[in-house]
């Protein structure tokens, strides 16, 4: 599974398909995740907080491929906050779009006086509450998580879900948590801290 | 894939910019957290009352005068600023970390002292809308407890005001405030209307000091307009525009409604009347020039003024102590946020629990409220802020000089240079005359007690900054930066964990 299908399915780890985590910081860490896809897959690079593309081909699944084209389709460099933002604004819609077309979740719209909701419902519940579970197992493992793991663990901290999702994890595991970001690649690093960054940021601008 | 072209329009731009603030937004924003009627009908009064100098409706021209100034070379500076809203960054970036944690400390006690002390006016602004709703009049202090558990609550389910609500209730109090002036301008005291208050003279007596401080109360909030730097129309012009436009929306409502006191009452007699009725005096004045209705309704609107300040100071120093939780300076736990809401949590629920012990001590105590609680704690907040303001001043001016930013001379050093000055003089005069600004006797404890916490807390972390120089680098380097510190940090070089190839290991 990609890291931003993951990183949804954490954040909407609910049989209603209700959202765990407030809207602003699901729409960055989600932003975090499908960049950090196309990093992992050596599409693009972040480096001194810009991201540039290094491979414009297209890659496999669609969303990553949109994405990239907007990337591709900028005529200037923009830094990593400005992607962020920017994609956050959709990346919620679009990420569960893409694990409607999966198979693992429904669409349903719902009308309540003049608006309309979309809501994301599990097909499966085992499926949803998966990626959770994993990242847990994960961490009381002893050798340490693969890099895209370690990616979706630095952005699910990055939201500030860690205790959410470590709940029943030992001390063992939260200490795990804290080398893990730091030995991340460096682009990948700096994702994660930018998105942890902006996720401040929308705190201390009061936004919602 | 079509080649780029120059000067294309970027998409990323455009969908970033639908959201973009213009300056009547970021005025409104502003304006709503300084709670025009909190001001006048509380401030102002108690003021009159404690300090008995008729010289605030010229102490608010002159404070605005200064803040103006400061405001050129703060401006100018907050677009090179990440965490551009709180004045201890600005103090780190131009004076040094170690004075960055001193201003910070400072500022945590001072926005903290902003936000309590209200907690002693809400029981007076409530009791005549409960009397005539109800026909109750509790306590002060059940009524500061209910306010209490609205605001911890309100804090922690981060549910700021709506915007449209307060932009509302703003309008509402300036209506209120200009028909109560205008009820007193017509109303003046021996028939005629007496100009006394407006004359400079009246700023150059024992307790000058005093009085500019409890301006400056007056005008926090003007200097969170640069938070919107980045989410501004044009950032070079908004914000500046915005900052100049509510300082002189500020100044001009508080000195017309301070002068126009003074005409109704007469000017010999504001003091002795203000210190009988306190809050009471300007709807009592209301209430002979504009009748029963017109008072009630201030009434209510006092009630949430005073309610929607708590809330926003509540956030205001919550943030603070969230950045300063990012940073490390505080414990890291100040930096989390609840994952639901998105609120500082922790940060939070330490301002709520601060806010309770001091009710639960003035209650106990049987200690006035008003004064000794509104009145004392907010001035001396309000002279935190003030030390703050002359700080940055200084910082300003600093950064320029090191920096050789593009900025004209009058914007670098002139304007932050005259303003320094002012603002140290203002300093001066407040702690000389700090006795009169509290109104105790010229020998009592508080006097020195009172102005002597900011520099031992600037002291304090300044002692703070340097343990941390030392012992952990890493959280020193971050000083100042706010939510941005994680970012900022991250090593230019590192090793890769993992031994999976990164470009393979996206799909598993």
């Amino acid at each position: 599974m990609l890291i931003a299908d993951e990183f949804f399915l954490i954040t909407h780890n609910d049989s209603r398909g209700k959202a765990k985590l407030h809207p602003t910081a699901t729409g960055l860490g989600l932003a975090g995740g499908l960049l950090g896809e196309l990093v992992l897959q050596g599409h693009v690079t972040v480096a001194s907080g810009l991201v540039t593309v290094v491979d414009r081909r297209p890659p496999a699944d669609a969303l990553a491929h949109t994405v990239l084209d907007q990337l591709v389709g900028e005529t200037q460099q923009h830094p990593v906050r400005t992607w962020l933002s920017f994609l956050a604004q959709t990346a919620t819609a679009s990420v569960g779009e893409r694990l409607v077309r999966a198979g693992v979740l429904r669409r349903q719209e719902s009308r309540r006086l003049i608006r309309t909701t979309v809501s994301y419902l599990p097909i499966d519940l085992n499926a949803v509450a998966w990626p959770a579970t994993r990242l847990r197992a994960l961490l009381d493992r002893p050798e340490p998580p693969s890099v895209p793991d370690g990616t979706l663990l630095g952005l699910v901290v990055a939201a500030g879900l860690s205790r959410e999702v470590l709940w029943s994890a030992g001390p063992r595991a939260h200490h795990r948590l804290g080398v893990l970001i730091p030995a991340l690649p460096p682009p990948l690093r700096e994702l994660v801290a930018n998105t942890e960054a902006a996720v401040g940021a929308a705190v201390l601008r009061g936004a919602g | 894939m079509s080649t780029p072209t120059l000067g294309r329009p970027s998409n990323v731009s455009e969908a970033l910019a639908r959201g973009r603030l213009g300056v009547p937004s970021v005025i409104f924003f502003v304006l709503s957290a300084a709670a025009p009627l909190t001001v006048v009908a509380g401030v102002v009064t108690t003021g009159y009352g404690v300090v008995g100098v008729l010289g605030i409706p010229v102490a608010f021209l002159t404070v605005a005068a200064v803040l103006a100034l400061f405001s050129i070379g703060y401006v100018a500076m907050a677009r090179r600023m990440t965490n551009a809203g709180a004045f201890y960054a600005y103090v780190s970036r131009g004076l040094g970390r170690p004075a960055g944690v001193g201003a910070a400390w400072v500022a945590l006690i001072a926005y903290n002292a902003l936000q309590v002390g209200l907690y002693g006016t809400i029981g007076a602004a409530a009791e005549p809308v409960l009397g005539r709703l109800f026909g109750v009049a509790p306590a002060w202090w059940l009524v500061a407890l209910i306010a209490w558990a609205t605001v911890g609550v309100l804090g922690l389910l981060r549910v700021d005001l709506n915007g449209l609500v307060l932009a509302a209730l703003l309008v509402a109090e300036m209506v209120v405030i200009v028909a109560f002036d205008l009820g007193q301008l017509t109303h003046p005291a021996g028939g005629n209307v007496s100009f006394a208050a407006l004359s400079p003279e009246n700023l150059v007596v024992p307790g000058a000091g005093a009085v500019l401080v409890l301006a400056i109360l007056g005008f926090v909030g003007f200097e969170s307009a640069v938070v919107f730097s980045e989410e501004s129309k044009d950032p070079r012009r908004t914000v500046r525009l915005a900052t100049y436009l509510s300082i002189a929306i500020i100044a001009g409502i508080y000195a017309l409604s301070s002068w126009s006191m003074t005409v109704a009452v007469g000017p010999d007699r504001i003091a002795a009347e203000a210190g009988e009725q306190s809050i009471g005096l300007i709807f009592n004045l209301a209430e002979a020039h504009l009748g029963g209705t017109a008072v009630a309704v201030g009434q209510a609107l006092f009630l949430t003024s005073v309610l929607a300040a708590m809330i926003s100071f509540h956030n205001t120093t919550a943030r603070y102590a969230f950045a300063l939780g990012r940073e490390r300076v505080l414990p890291a736990v100040f930096g989390r946020t609840s994952p639901r809401t998105g609120s500082p949590r922790a940060a939070s629920l330490a301002q709520s629990a601060l806010g309770l012990v001091v009710i639960v001590l003035y209650a106990l105590n049987g200690w006035d409220p008003v004064v000794q609680l509104f009145y004392w704690v907010g001035t001396a907040g309000g002279f935190g802020v003030l030390l703050l303001i002359a700080t940055t001043s200084v910082a300003v001016i600093a950064f320029f000089a090191r920096s050789r930013a593009e900025e004209t001379l009058w914007r670098r050093a002139l304007a932050p240079g005259l303003a320094a000055v002012a603002l140290a003089v203002i300093v001066v005069l407040a702690v000389a005359n700090f006795a009169d600004l509290l109104g105790v006797a010229p020998d009592s404890p508080l006097r020195w007690a009172v102005p002597a916490v900011y520099p031992v807390a600037a002291l304090l972390g300044l002692l703070w900054a340097l343990v941390l120089r030392d012992s952990r680098p890493d959280t020193y380097a971050r000083i100042g930066l706010g939510a941005e510190s994680v970012a900022a940090t991250v090593p230019t070089t590192g090793h890769v964990g993992a031994s999976v190839p990164a470009a393979t290991a996206a799909r598993r």
